[in-house]
C-alpha cells in the first residue's frame, strides 16, 4: 500500500512542475551548498590533521613540559622547549615496546629558535633538527621543489622553506648562517648550505630550517638531547592501545635529569595540536551554523509549497475523503510527497556539490589572502569528498523535507469532505 | 761607584721600564674594564644602525649605570621612540615601550634598538666576572700598541664563548679592539674603540663601533656625547615600576 502511496506521490509532484521546481531547486541548492561545505571542512581536517601527524607530533608524542604549561593555543605550542635527554634511546624503547601496540616508529627531533642570515639578509628561523631516513611521513608533506631532501649524515646541509628561502635569497647550493642562544645562554652558530628548498604546507611553515639532528645538539649544545619524540602508528585507530605502551615505555626509560619544574608528558595529536584542532572546531561550527541556516531557508520552501498543494488540490482531497480515504492515508500521501520531493532534490544537490568538491580536491584552492591560509592550514585548499559527509547532507534534506511536509498534511487530512467539495 | 761606571750604566737603567715584564691579563683586563667608564656614571649617547640599503637609523640617548649589573637607558631622539627605556638590573633585562604604555621583560643577548650591540654588550660593560684572560702577546692594532688577551667565558652561560681584546700598552689600558666568537668559533662581530677624547674631565675612547662579521655591512656606531663619572645614584632608579614611571 505504501509503494502505491509513494508512487502516486511522485506522480503528484509532476503535477506542479513550477512549484515543486522551486521548492526542490531550492532544495538541491541547499544540499549542494551542504556537500561544498563540508568538503571544505573535511578538506581543512585532513589538511591539519596530516600536517600536524607529519610535521610535528606524529600520532603521539613525547615531549617535556613545564609542569603548570598551558597552551597558548599557537601552532609552535606542539614543540617542547625543554631537552628530552637520551632521546634516541628513548624512541628505540618506545618503538621495542611499542611495536605489538601498533608503533611503526618513533622519531626524536630538535627544535629550536633562532635566526638565519645570508649575505646582508636575515630571517627568523625556526631550527629542526631531524633524522632524514626515519621522517617519510615530513618529506612527503613537505617535498622538495628544488634540490633534495635533507641528505642523512650532512651536518652542513640545511633544507629550506621556499618563503624564507625567498627571504634570504639563496637557492642550493648557498650558504645560510645560523645564529642561536643556547638554552644555557651561550650564541652560537652554524654555517649551513642550502640542499633543498620545499614547499612548505601551512603558512606557520614559512621559517622552517631543517639539519640533522646531530647538527641541531651542535648547535643548541645539547649532545644527545632533543625537545620531541614524534610516534607514528600503523594505525591511528589504536591510539589509545599504543598511547599505553608508548607511557609504559616511558615511565620504564632511565631517563636523564630533567630542567626543575618540568615533567615528560605523552600527549596525543589533537592534545599537543590545539591550535589546529581550534581551527577544525571552528570550521566545524560555521558548518553547523550554516547548515542550520539552509535548513530553516529549505523547510520554509517546503512547508509553503505544500501548503500551496493541499489548497490547489482541495476538491480533489474531499474527493479522497469522500470516496473512503482515512485521514491517516492522507497524512500518509503528503508526508511521503515531502519525501519524494527530497529525495529527488538531494540527489541532484549531491550530485552537483559533490562534482565541485570532486574538481576543486584535484585541482585546489589557492589560498592567497594569509589570513585565509592560516584558516585552511595550508597556501592552497583541497577540499575532501567524504562519503559520510555526502550521506550526512543527503538524508538530512530528506528528513527536512519529510518533516515539513507534516504539517501541509495534517491540514489536508482535517478538511471534511462536504465542504471541501463545495471548495472552488 | 764611579762616575764612568754609572756612564755605563745609565742607558740599561732607562731601558728597565721598557723591559719590564708586562702587567699579568687579570690586571690589563681590569684597568681596561674602567677606561671608558667609572663604576658610576651617567651618560649621553647616539646610536647610529647602519643597514645595507637601508637609510641610517639614528638615536640619542640618556644612560645610567651603576656596577657591572644596573643600567638604565632613556632613548631622547628622535621624537617618535622618546621615552622607549632599557632597564637591566641583576641578570634580567626589561624594555619599555612608551606607546603601549608596557614593560616587558628582555633577553640579555637580544639586540638592543635594533643594532648590533646585545643588550649584554651596553649594560654588561665588564670582562673581568666573566672571563678568564690570558697574555698572548703584544701587536699593533689600528695603529696602536696592544697587549693582545685571549678571553675564555668561566662556563657556558655567558653570551660568547671567546673573545680577542687588544688593549693599549702604553699604559692607559684603552680597550681598541675585541673579537667575539661563538661556540662552535665563528667570528660573530668586532667592535672597535676609537676617538679618545677628553670627556667628563679625562680622555677615554669615545667612539664604540660593533660590526657584524655575518651580517655583510651591518655595523652600530655609539658615541659618548657626554659622561659624567662617579654621581650618586639611588638604587630605586633600577626598577621596573621607576621605568614604567618614566622617572
Amino acid at each position: 500500500m505504501t509503494l502505491r502511496l509513494l508512487s502516486i506521490a511522485f506522480r503528484n509532484l509532476l503535477r506542479a512542475k513550477r512549484r515543486n521546481a522551486l521548492a526542490g531547486g531550492s532544495m538541491a541548492l541547499g544540499t549542494a551548498a551542504l556537500v561544498f561545505a563540508s568538503g571544505l571542512a573535511d578538506g581543512i581536517t585532513r589538511q591539519l590533521s596530516d600536517n600536524l601527524v607529519a610535521i610535528q607530533t606524529g600520532h603521539l608524542q613525547v615531549v617535556v613540559r613545564p609542569d603548570d604549561f598551558e597552551a597558548q593555543n599557537n601552532p609552535f605550542d606542539a614543540y617542547g622547549q625543554d631537552r628530552l635527554p637520551d632521546a634516541a634511546a628513548l624512541a628505540r624503547r618506545i618503538e621495542a615496546e611499542g611495536r605489538v601496540a601498533g608503533v611503526a616508529r618513533a622519531v626524536p627531533y630538535l627544535f629550536a629558535r633562532g635566526s638565519a642570515v645570508a649575505g646582508s639578509r636575515s630571517s627568523v628561523a625556526w631550527i629542526v633538527g631531524i633524522e632524514p631516513a626515519k621522517e617519510r611521513e615530513l618529506r612527503s608533506a613537505q617535498p622538495a621543489a628544488e634540490g633534495v631532501f635533507l641528505p642523512e649524515g650532512d651536518p652542513l646541509a640545511v633544507y629550506v622553506a621556499e618563503p624564507a628561502a625567498r627571504k634570504l635569497r639563496v637557492g642550493v647550493g648557498d650558504a645560510v648562517s645560523f645564529i642561536v642562544q643556547t638554552p644555557q645562554g651561550a650564541v652560537n652558530s652554524l654555517d649551513a648550505t642550502v640542499c633543498g628548498i620545499f614547499r612548505k604546507g601551512a603558512p606557520w611553515y614559512d621559517n622552517a630550517f631543517y639539519v640533522t639532528l646531530g647538527a641541531a645538539q651542535a648547535l643548541v649544545d645539547w649532545p644527545g638531547g632533543a625537545t620531541n619524540v614524534k610516534v607514528i602508528l600503523e594505525d591511528a585507530r589504536s591510539l589509545s592501545r599504543a598511547r599505553a605502551a608508548v607511557e609504559a615505555a616511558v615511565a620504564g626509560a632511565r631517563a636523564g635529569p630533567l630542567a626543575k619544574g618540568t615533567r615528560i608528558r605523552v600527549e596525543s595529536y589533537t592534545e599537543a595540536g590545539r591550535f589546529s584542532w581550534a581551527i577544525i572546531q571552528a570550521n566545524q561550527a560555521a558548518l553547523v551554523m550554516l547548515s542550520g541556516f539552509l535548513f530553516a531557508a529549505a523547510g520554509v520552501g517546503v512547508v509553503n509549497a505544500m501548503l500551496m498543494s493541499v489548497r490547489e488540490r482541495t476538491r480533489e482531497i474531499g474527493t479522497m475523503r469522500a470516496l473512503g480515504m482515512r485521514r491517516s492515508r492522507v497524512v500518509r500521501l503528503f508526508v511521503l510527497e515531502g519525501m519524494a520531493l527530497g529525495v529527488v532534490s538531494a540527489v541532484v544537490g549531491a550530485l552537483a556539490g559533490g562534482a565541485a568538491v570532486a574538481w576543486l580536491a584535484a585541482t585546489g584552492i589557492p589560498m592567497k589572502v594569509s589570513s585565509l591560509a592560516w584558516m585552511a592550514g595550508g597556501d592552497v585548499l583541497y577540499p575532501a569528498l567524504e562519503l559520510a559527509s555526502l550521506l550526512r547532507a543527503v538524508l538530512s534534506i530528506v528528513l527536512l523535507s519529510t518533516l515539513a511536509a507534516v504539517y501541509p498534511a495534517f491540514s489536508a487530512s482535517r478538511l471534511e469532505p462536504r465542504e471541501a467539495l463545495h471548495h472552488v | 761607584m764611579s762616575r764612568r761606571a754609572l756612564l755605563v750604566l745609565a742607558p740599561a737603567l732607562l731601558a728597565v721600564p721598557a723591559l719590564a715584564a708586562p702587567p699579568d691579563a687579570a690586571t690589563i683586563l681590569r684597568r681596561a674594564d674602567r677606561a671608558v667608564l667609572g663604576e658610576t656614571a651617567t651618560y649621553t649617547l647616539r646610536m647610529t644602525v647602519v643597514r645595507p640599503g637601508k637609510p641610517e637609523r639614528v638615536v640619542e640617548m640618556k644612560g645610567w649605570k651603576k656596577g657591572d649589573d644596573q643600567g638604565l637607558v632613556r632613548y631622547t631622539a628622535p621624537a617618535k621612540e622618546r621615552g622607549t627605556a632599557y632597564l637591566r638590573s641583576g641578570e634580567s633585562t626589561w624594555l619599555f615601550l612608551p606607546s603601549a604604555e608596557k614593560v616587558v621583560r628582555v633577553g640579555a643577548k637580544q639586540n638592543f634598538g635594533g643594532g648590533d650591540f646585545s643588550n649584554a654588550d651596553i649594560f654588561r660593560l665588564s670582562l673581568v666576572k666573566d672571563y678568564d684572560p690570558t697574555l698572548a702577546g703584544e701587536e699593533s692594532v689600528e695603529g696602536e700598541a696592544c697587549y693582545k688577551l685571549e678571553l675564555k667565558a668561566k662556563d657556558r652561560s655567558i653570551a660568547y664563548d671567546r673573545v680577542v681584546y687588544w688593549v693599549r700598552s702604553d699604559g692607559t689600558f684603552y680597550p681598541v679592539k675585541a673579537d667575539y666568537y661563538t661556540l662552535s668559533g665563528k667570528n660573530l662581530k668586532s667592535l672597535l674603540l676609537s676617538q679618545v677624547k677628553p670627556i667628563g674631565g679625562r680622555a677615554r675612547p669615545t667612539l664604540m663601533t660593533m660590526e657584524s662579521r655575518v651580517d655583510e655591512g651591518s655595523r652600530t656606531r655609539l658615541e659618548f656625547l657626554t659622561i659624567q663619572d662617579d654621581p650618586k645614584l639611588d638604587d630605586r632608579l633600577f626598577s621596573p615600576t621607576a621605568l614604567e614611571r618614566g622617572e
